[in-house]
């Protein structure tokens, strides 16, 4: 299906896909089809994972429409140029019965289109998320605001684009095939099983209800965890980071490192206060950190973070092409897991200071 | 009898449903060609653009869809790093060679400079006749633009030390560049009147970088910086204080420094800084 985004430079795919059948179960159970993607990412359980329990349609959202975050996820891809996310999006809405030439009129004429206001705020917002980062984040609620969206569907929907941001890049570092999902709905097979690969999306995609956390999160980046409290998003988002911080494939302060990089980067000063203090706990404050943090560079930095730190600069703002051929370089220099953790932190370093940037003006 | 007409009514049925098939499957296979067709023109269209404009304008106008793609670009006030290149050696150039061999070499120093500057983040504005004119962190925020504007200058001047090569194999004169940069605050944005808008970013930011780059002949060095930039670098660049020296348009004398290259922040102590325990400084 030739769409907006199939110009768009891809390298081949960095990584080798890995069977995990546990992995491959638990994406099943949860999304009700296979999600082979995923295999891409097993050799670190806690990225793969994230990819299916993250996803906002499957149980975390409790007040934004699906089709308004579907929407969101094909407006914020489309940003992103992640090519790989843009075909999921666009092949999943026309599977749950979306007509292509629906979808083609919504991403190009959001103002004139056929939504709802707060259909056309939501996306809006999106674009300007992904676009300027939280530097916009006040402006946009004001306009969410305007919209009529009450401070709870905001929260979902900066978790939507945030999700977004994050499976964006994840996708776009590993530059994972695009191909399958472009020549989905072209597929003769696929267009006889359309209804009733509609049918399973739908029932599988259900409501959240409220899910408090079980206990009360004590790791960096828990006041996004807080801010989600009551929320099925919470303990999802609790999941996910603590499978982060317990994963040994990186050392901890690599990873905080990368996330204060980011937050530099995306000037996120919620985030970066998450990050100051267990830096300093790991010997790195003050001068040593400052010069780390404006060079990207430092002697205090090992072999590992000295190629990491710099390449959490580019996951900000990126070209598909460009970030593909220094992740490339980077898998010369590291070992795949290593790589895929990299590319987690970094993509949920990117999700997270934008959500959290949000939620700010939210509360 | 019945049975007779019955298969002579399910074989007209699925002939006729077999002629529907295939007249539209070619239908079909039109609409791909002209959609193809009108995918590599637009592809045309957007490169086409792209050397009209700076890298990642046009992306952002095509990605930012039709109706409010002139939203990507409003303009703001910005803080961004302006870098201004000329060319040295233009005249000894041009008075040995034919315009289309001029025209070549040019277009090879123009293309091998576009690249260094688009390699470190930056967006090339303008050509001004052998001139460059780019911006770091006027499309994007970009809180290392100061390093990554130095980066791409020490990349431009490595640059043309290759291409002095190229140019000595063809027993033509060596050129050689002269880079001024400053930062400062100014407006970013779609400019322009009804007929023409560019990006640009406007303000005395460029104009000083402009006259800091013509300090480059009177210091007899090839990359200058300002003292906004200096302060940015933190000790990651070998740096020579110049004598300050007045500038048209510029009441105080400007202070410039002349960079010699990159230092080893891996192994240079770190600079003194303000104390950081409750927040990463640098953030808003």
């Amino acid at each position: 299906m030739a769409h907006a985004l199939s110009q768009v430079a891809w390298e081949d795919c960095l990584l080798e896909p890995h069977r995990d059948r546990a992995l491959e179960a638990f994406a099943r159970e949860t999304q009700g089809i296979p999600n082979p993607n995923i295999a891409y990412f097993a050799s670190v359980p806690w990225v793969a994972r994230a990819f299916v329990e993250l996803h906002p349609e499957y149980g975390l959202l409790q007040r934004l429409d699906p089709e308004v975050a579907d929407l969101v996820s094909l407006i914020v891809s489309q940003e992103n140029s992640c090519r790989f996310c843009y075909s999921a999006v666009r092949s999943l809405l026309w599977a749950k019965g979306m007509s292509k030439q629906r979808i083609d009129r919504i991403e190009q004429d959001l103002a004139s289109g056929d939504l709802p206001p707060r259909t056309r705020a939501a996306l809006s917002f999106g674009r300007a998320q992904s676009r300027s980062g939280p530097p916009a984040a006040s402006s946009a609620c004001q306009a969410l605001r305007a919209a009529g969206v009450d401070n709870d569907e905001l929260k979902e929907i900066a978790y939507a684009v945030a999700i977004t941001d994050f499976s964006n890049r994840a996708s776009t570092i590993a530059a994972l095939p695009t191909r399958p999902l472009e020549q989905l709905p072209e597929q003769w097979h696929m267009r006889l099983l359309r209804p009733l690969v509609g049918r399973i999306l739908r029932r599988q995609q259900r409501r959240g209800t409220p899910t408090p956390l079980d206990h009360e999160p004590d790791f960096p980046y828990a006041h996004v965890v807080r801010a989600y409290g009551g929320s099925p998003i919470a303990p999802a988002l609790a999941r996910t980071l603590e499978g982060m911080w317990a994963s040994e494939v990186l050392t901890r302060r690599c990873k905080l490192l990368m996330l204060a990089v980011i937050a530099r980067g995306l000037s996120c000063q919620g985030c970066a206060a998450e990050v100051a203090p267990p830096l300093a706990a790991e010997g790195l404050a003050g001068a040593a950190l400052e010069t780390i943090l404006t060079h990207l560079d430092g002697p205090e930095l090992d072999d590992t973070e000295r190629l990491l730190v710099p390449f959490a600069r580019e996951t900000i703002w990126y070209e598909p092409e460009r970030i593909q051929r220094r992740a490339r370089a980077l898998k010369e220099a590291l070992p795949e897991p290593r790589l895929v953790e990299a590319i987690g932190v970094a993509a949920l370093g990117n999700g997270l200071c934008r959500m959290g940037a949000i939620l700010g003006c939210a509360s | 009898m019945t049975a007779a007409w019955l298969a002579a009514v399910a074989l007209l049925v699925v002939i006729a449903l077999a002629v529907i098939v295939v007249v539209e499957r070619g239908r079909s296979a039109r609409l791909r060609v002209q959609l193809e067709a009108s995918n590599a023109e637009l592809e045309h269209l957007q490169r086409a653009c792209s050397r009209l404009a700076p890298d990642g304008v046009v992306q952002r106008l095509i990605e930012a869809g039709g109706a409010d793609g002139g939203e990507a670009m409003v303009p703001e006030r910005k803080v961004a790093t302006a870098l201004f290149a000329d060319l040295v050696g233009y005249t000894a150039l041009s008075e040995r060679l034919e315009p289309a061999a001029l025209a070549r070499v040019l277009n090879g120093y123009l293309q091998r400079m576009s690249d260094a500057i688009h390699e470190h983040r930056g967006h090339v504005s303008t050509f001004l006749g052998d001139g460059i004119l780019a911006y770091f962190g006027a499309l994007r925020p970009d809180p290392w633009q100061c390093t990554d504007a130095v980066t791409a200058a020490l990349a431009m001047r490595a640059a043309v030390v290759d291409y002095n090569r190229e140019l000595a194999a063809e027993a033509l004169p060596a050129i050689g560049v002269g880079i001024g940069i400053h930062r400062g605050p100014g407006l970013a944005g779609l400019i322009g009147s009804r007929e023409r808008t560019e990006f640009a970013f406007v303000g005395s930011t460029v104009n000083i970088a402009a006259r800091v780059q013509g300090l480059t002949r009177v210091h007899g060095v090839d990359i200058l910086v300002t003292e906004d930039v200096r302060a940015e670098l933190e000790g990651a660049f070998v740096v020579d204080a110049m004598p300050a020296e007045h500038v048209k348009g510029i009441a105080e004398p400007v202070v410039t420094y002349a960079v010699r290259g990159r230092s080893d922040v891996a192994t240079a102590a770190p600079t003194a800084r303000a104390d950081v325990t409750d927040a990463l400084p640098g953030t808003t």
